[in-house]
């Protein structure tokens, strides 16, 4: 799309807002809301925000930020905000000088696909988000755990939240998401959306997007979904299983009819990377400290760097198309990760794999949680990390993985979520109260 | 030739003797001298050394060409080869021991007048062989021949001995055999060279060096297992071998096998007899452009070698052992279905029936069969090993 094109398609839209839309390093939307008469200011990438007050984004020399419109992300949003259409267009973050910021999410995953392209590859990628709707009490706070208790709402697959679901389906395929399927998933308000394969960035994109219609179509309704990786203790947490296709050419670069599987190496070696490189990326997919209430051994969370075919709880899954729909499934990311960051760092692990032919031994068969600590060792399985603290460690250790983030993102990341984690240490939790307040 | 051409020539060699020798520099100066091409192979014709070959046809081997012409009673021989070239070889003695041969090949001019040049670098050559021979390189050979061939009983002693060779030892290994073929005499020892780098380049792990192993037609690699999932990467890896050669336009088929890991430093000769036999089963059965390992071969090893009774018992366990584990620990029933799935003729329908339960469990479970197995049920190959392995139990177990 040109700005032509974009141009008559707003006044066509009667759009009155435009909303400049950005992620922080941590995956949360931003925006800078301007009229549609400072659209040609927009259009040109002139319009400026304070870097420094988004969290992870700017050191004090370099606080003038400018927002560069991607025109392909232009929508207008299928609803109106007091009567006003808007719009909004996903921008990368770029220096007063017009250089790219090293700190811009997007920016880091256009990077990584760079590389994938070098290599000769094209990608596709696809994502499952899952996530819960809550209900609100009376004063617009969530009400967590309320159908567990039984006393509030039953979330049924033909309650509220099932209605929910549907209206942000059908918005978001007006909004023009190419939608797989969406269905309520094992927690007692939970659901799932899957959208179908699309670049890397369009996908990290629709990530975000969906977030946010899903956020806002549930609070129309007096309703709360989040995103959270696990709010309920006792309920499977909300993954955000992500999908990779290689090709080389027009032909699928994980295919081979005569190989393992019909796994070409080039998969197989794609795979040795994610495993090998699995403690350090779920620092960046699994990046809050409720993120590793996620990783345990029920509800089919992975939990050690195992790959498979049918296993629901392996870390690596390979569905079981073959020939030209083969591809990898990594399903240790929650639906709280910054889609960004964390395809950029799984495709710098998988070309780390190919690279450097990492091999990833057999798939192992059968669930993945009564492994015996004797075959754990024997094929060098490893537990993922078991805290953000433990995460952080082993994202120190890997060069790749850093690298891929680049140096910036790498230690903001880093040194937020280190915080992140002493404030969590720090804290006395309901848990802690609730076992030991008249115990000791 | 003068007498001081003679001695400069006897003066360079001395020259590099004292800058360490070795015969391809040997070779090489011979080859700049005489503007042919200079073999060295060793007493079991395996290449030492080969220079100013260029783009001249150069044989694998001249083991054929020096058999077939006549030997002069002071050991020179005359080469005549195709193309009106001609060659001459001198052997590299030490006393009355053969330590191999120096042939010089596409020669133009007089080979008469060579002669004293190609045994002067021969002699030189064979003091080389000789020191070597107390050298690191002879040290470390003469280590892999005891260990294959068995002069150890004691895992300690191998050790010991390695640790006084000088030899960095793993403690696993995993054999590959591979051999080339359609190698074009012309350009062979090359087309090996190539083998032998492109095979490196792919058989290795970090924790130690991959041992090489050179064999009349190709060579095994020893590859570091530290642990058993390394073992299954080494599998995979050698599979994906002969693609790699046609990636990189070889124009030659690879063929292999892959032992199994040898837990202790006394088996590795136990797995490249595996690796060996695994060659011979694959080029047999799906002929060239494949490497296979010997535990996916199934029932194949134990009827090449014509398996006792124990081996036949082993075999059957080794395959059934996870169907069994499996069902031991989640209370399933896989082993009895894949054995009735077998006795009714493959007929899902019937299979149920019997089971008693329905047609999509019996798919459900074959699938899990499959998976736990490692095997594909669709596979010929794959089948025979399970019905055989089904049959040895059920008679021998």
């Amino acid at each position: 799309m040109n700005k032509r094109d974009l141009t008559r398609l707003i006044k066509e839209s009667s759009v009155r807002f435009l909303r400049m839309q950005f992620v922080d390093i941590f995956g949360i939307t931003k925006n800078v809301v301007i009229p549609v008469a400072e659209l040609e200011r927009a259009l040109d990438g002139r319009i400026t925000f304070d870097g420094g007050s988004i969290a992870g984004f700017a050191r004090s020399e370099e606080v003038d930020m400018m927002l560069k419109p991607d025109l392909n992300t232009f929508t207008v949003y299928p609803w109106t905000t007091e009567g006003e259409t808007e719009a909004r267009l996903i921008c990368d973050i770029v220096q007063s000088d017009g250089e790219p910021f090293e700190g811009c999410p997007r920016t880091t995953l256009k990077r990584a696909v760079a590389q994938v392209h070098e290599m000769g590859f094209t990608l596709a990628s696809c994502v499952e988000a899952e996530f819960y709707i809550f209900q609100r009490d009376e004063q617009g706070n969530p009400v967590i755990g309320a159908s567990e208790r039984g006393s509030y709402f039953d979330f049924s697959p033909s309650d509220v939240g099932e209605h929910a679901r549907r209206h942000m389906v059908a918005t978001l395929e007006t909004m023009g998401f190419h939608i797989a399927s969406a269905h309520h998933e094992h927690g007692p308000g939970q659901h799932e959306i899957d959208f179908k394969g699309a670049d890397a960035l369009t996908t990290a994109d629709n990530v975000v997007t969906l977030r946010n219609v899903v956020r806002h179509l549930a609070l129309e309704r007096d309703l709360h979904a989040t995103f959270m990786a696990k709010p309920l203790g006792d309920s499977a947490g909300s993954a955000l299983h992500i999908e990779i296709l290689l090709r080389e050419g027009e032909r699928n670069a994980f295919a081979d009819e005569s190989g393992e599987r019909s796994l070409s190496p080039t998969a197989l070696y794609f795979i040795g990377g994610l495993l090998a490189h699995a403690p350090a990326i779920t620092a960046i997919a699994n990046p809050t400290v409720n993120s590793y209430k996620r990783l345990v051994p029920f509800w089919d969370a992975p939990i050690l760097t195992v790959w498979s075919e049918r296993s629901a709880n392996s870390m690596v899954r390979i569905p079981s198309e073959r020939g030209d729909d083969t591809r990898i499934e990594l399903r240790s990311p929650d639906a709280s990760c910054n889609p960004y960051l964390t395809l950029a760092v799984i495709l710098a692990a998988g070309l780390d794999g190919i690279r450097n032919e990492l091999l990833p031994g057999q798939p192992l068969a059968g669930s993945t949680y009564d492994l015996s600590e004797r075959t754990r060792t024997e094929r060098g399985i490893r537990e993922l990390p078991h805290s953000l603290r433990e995460a952080l460690v082993e994202l120190d250790r890997d060069s790749v993985i850093r690298g891929a983030l680049g140096d910036h993102i790498y230690h903001a990341f880093r040194e937020a979520k280190a915080a992140e984690y002493e404030r969590y240490r720090r804290a006395v939790h309901p848990w802690e109260l609730e076992e030991y307040l008249t115990l000791h | 030739m003068t007498t001081d051409e003679l001695l400069a020539f006897a003066e360079s060699l001395a020259r590099i003797s004292a800058a360490g020798g070795g015969p391809k520099a040997y070779a090489s100066h011979l080859a700049a001298r005489c503007g042919g091409a200079v073999l060295v192979e060793d007493a079991e014709w395996h290449h030492l050394a080969l220079a100013g070959a260029g783009d001249r046809s150069v044989p694998a081997t001249a083991r054929e060409l020096v058999r077939q012409a006549k030997h002069e009673a002071d050991g020179l021989v005359h080469l005549n080869l195709q193309g009106g070239s001609h060659g001459i070889a001198y052997p590299m003695r030490a006393g009355d021991a053969e330590l191999g041969w120096l042939v010089v090949l596409a020669l133009d001019g007089a080979a008469a007048d060579l002669a004293p040049l190609v045994r002067l670098t021969a002699s030189s050559i064979a003091v080389d062989l000789v020191r070597e021979a107390g050298g690191a390189k002879g040290r470390r050979r003469s280590f892999w021949d005891r260990l294959l061939g068995g002069s150890y009983d004691d895992p300690a002693a191998v050790r010991d001995d390695a640790a006084a060779r000088g030899v960095a030892v793993a403690p696993s290994y995993v054999a590959v055999a591979v051999e080339a073929e359609g190698l074009d005499e012309s350009v062979a020892t090359r087309q090996l060279s190539d083998v032998r780098k492109l095979c490196l380049a792919h058989l290795h792990h970090p924790s130690a060096e991959t041992v090489t192993i050179e064999r009349a037609a190709g060579f095994i690699f020893l590859v570091p297992t530290p642990l058993p999932i390394d073992a299954q990467n080494v599998a995979l890896a050698a599979a994906m071998l002969p693609k790699h050669a046609a990636k990189a336009k070889l124009d030659i088929s690879l063929v292999g096998g892959v032992g199994t890991r040898a837990d202790d430093i006394l088996e590795t000769a136990r797995s490249v007899d595996e690796a060996r036999e695994a060659l011979v089963i694959v080029r047999r059965l799906f002929g060239v452009s494949r490497v296979g390992a010997w535990e996916d071969l199934g029932l194949y090893p134990l009827l090449h070698r014509g398996a006792t009774r124990e081996e036949l018992q082993r075999f059957a366990d080794r395959t059934l052992e996870p169907l069994r584990a499996y069902d031991e620990k989640n209370h399933t029933e896989l082993l009895r279905t894949l054995t009735l799935y077998f006795t009714v003729r493959q007929n899902v329908k019937t299979a149920s029936e019997k089971l008693n339960v329905h047609r999509h469990t019996v798919f459900y479970r074959l699938r899990q069969i499959a998976e736990i197995c490692n095997r594909d049920l669709d596979s010929a190959h794959d089948q025979l090993a399970l019905r055989a392995a089904l049959a040895i139990d059920a008679l021998l177990g």
